[in-house]
């Protein structure tokens, strides 16, 4: 532990020296955010869409907005600059665990993640979002975010393992629009077309998105947030071993 | 230079070689089919010594010194270093080395001093001992007026310097440098070659790789050379010489690079004022 300490208080400082890498990342989910409240607000107005329970659309929309700032991690990039410069060599040559190199970076994305999403609801308060679960689903919807952060960015940590190549690293994180764009992004799961909602049935981030949007916009609904919790937590658990598996084996 | 020393000589484990390898192999299996990098090294280092590693470009220096620091598996054979076993206990062996690879491995984007503190810290310093650590070791590099600048604004003789610093964060018992002076000006690398002595008079044994000759003959008490993945030939600086000189019934004394091109079996050519070695 203390070692994942160490080198994500380095990932930290990294990340303040280099604001230009971080403002994209808050900018296009809130660019996201207007853009689609401003389509399909009209649509669905708060008075006849009982599934907006009183908000306005853009709380509809919040999650969506979160997921992808959370998506937007850098440190599998940063990772394909070491592995190139030879830095990378330089700490597999010291006697930390593969976990902690793994962790490392990761910690520094869970960390960004909660600023991030703190951030966004700052922004997002002033536009009549509330957070219908209080303060404890505040803290309940920072830690989901950071743990899909922290899923999403040993991902792409785990492509930058395999390919060493930043062009497939990037290219790899684009995954992520078709699979926010399988979930009921626009509406709720029940009112999808039937491909859309079987679609939807198979895509992990579906559970992430359900239990960000109850905490948002129903209160603290157990049941759909353990769900949550608990994909995000298998991802994370996967793509985790799948970093120390593949530096273990790192040749 | 300033004229601070590294207060504190390494552990050494005397009677076990510092290094050794029995028949080392590497294979790499790619899609275009299999090479065999490294075909089967035998080498002892005894601690304490300076052993110069040399070979053509591609000959397998690199790859043995990945093998013997952990970086990359081994196919065949076995490898000790400081008395521990490489395959079996890699993280035993990343205790007892200080790795400074071709290429200075650096993080730009951390300072000097924030980079060797990290380095101690990794190696189980505490915060504190891990600042005094790298106070004493950018002292030891002549780099504390640099300490707190960015690394990318660094000179390549900076970055060497910085780099064999933060490879000694925990006194290690073996260095490994690799290439440690390629693409530094006669001047860097002179500096280079006064720490090195250094480092090795407080007890640390160095392996070091290079592909300049004169380096090896001004550093190495002995050494190796490797071609095609094979040692060819081994010895100190001198035996290597007066044996080239008796067998080949030389009047003149031939010098290392006279040794290297006779045991690779390649040939100087000149063209366009540049001597360049081919093989023949």
């Amino acid at each position: 532990m203390r070692t994942v300490l160490v080198l994500g208080e380095r990932a930290v400082r990294e990340a303040k020296r280099t604001p230009d890498a971080l403002l994209p990342t808050l900018l296009i989910p809130i660019f996201f955010l207007i853009v689609n409240t401003g389509q399909a607000a009209k649509i669905f107005p708060t008075g006849s869409t009982p599934w907006l329970e009183g908000q306005g659309y853009a709380a509809f929309q919040l999650p969506a907005t979160l997921l992808l700032a959370a998506s937007f991690g850098t440190a599998a990039l940063y990772l394909v600059e070491e592995i190139e410069n030879g830095y990378f060599d330089k700490l597999r040559a010291t006697p930390i665990s593969r976990g902690s190199l793994a962790m490392g970076r990761l910690s520094a994305e869970a960390l960004k993640s909660t600023l991030m999403t703190i951030v966004i609801l700052v922004i997002a308060f002033p536009f009549g979002i509330r957070i219908a679960s209080g303060v404890i689903g505040v803290v309940l919807l920072i830690l989901l975010t950071a743990g899909w952060a922290v899923g999403y960015s040993g991902f792409l940590q785990f492509v930058a393992l395999k390919t060493r190549n930043a062009a497939a690293t990037n290219s790899a994180g684009l995954i992520f629009f078709p699979l926010l764009f399988l979930t009921p992004n626009f509406v709720p799961r029940g009112l999808l077309a039937r491909p859309m909602e079987i679609a939807a049935t198979f895509n992990p981030v579906t559970y992430v998105m359900e239990a960000l949007r109850s905490l948002i916009l129903v209160d603290l609904d157990w049941p759909v947030i353990g769900v949550g919790f608990l994909v995000t937590g298998g991802f994370v658990a996967l793509t985790l071993w799948m970093n120390i598996r593949t530096m273990a084996k790192y040749d | 230079m300033t004229s601070s020393t590294d207060s504190s000589a390494p552990e050494t484990t005397n009677n076990t070689p510092a290094i050794s390898a029995n028949g080392l192999v590497k294979t790499f299996t790619g899609r275009s089919g299999t090479v065999e990098a490294v075909r089967g090294v035998d080498l002892t280092v005894q601690p304490g010594e300076v052993f110069g590693f040399l070979g053509p470009n591609g000959a397998g220096k690199s790859t043995t010194v990945r093998m013997l620091t952990t970086l990359t598996g081994i196919t065949g054979g076995s490898a000790t270093v400081a008395g521990v076993d490489v395959s079996s206990d890699p993280d035993g062996v990343r205790h007892k080395i200080g790795v400074a690879l071709q290429e200075a491995g650096l993080d730009m984007r951390q300072t000097g001093r924030e980079l060797v503190v990290l380095q101690a810290r990794l190696f189980g310093l505490s915060r504190a001992d891990a600042g005094e650590r790298a106070q004493e070791l950018l002292e030891l590099v002549d780099l504390t007026d640099a300490a707190d600048r960015l690394i990318k604004g660094y000179s390549g003789g900076m970055k060497r310097r910085l780099d064999l610093a933060s490879a000694l964060v925990h006194r290690p018992e073996v260095l490994f440098l690799d290439e440690p002076t390629t693409g530094l000006d006669p001047a860097s690398r002179l500096v280079v070659w006064d720490e090195v002595r250094r480092i090795n008079e407080k007890g640390t044994t160095v392996f070091l790789t290079t592909q300049y000759l004169e380096e090896a003959d001004q550093l190495c008490e002995r050494l190796a050379i490797i071609d095609d993945g094979k040692i060819v030939t081994e010895g100190t600086p001198a035996s290597l010489k007066a044996e080239l000189k008796a067998r080949r019934g030389l009047e003149s004394d031939p010098t290392l690079e006279d040794v290297f091109l006779d045991v690779t079996g390649r040939r100087r050519e000149r063209g366009a004022g540049e001597v360049s070695e081919v093989a023949s």
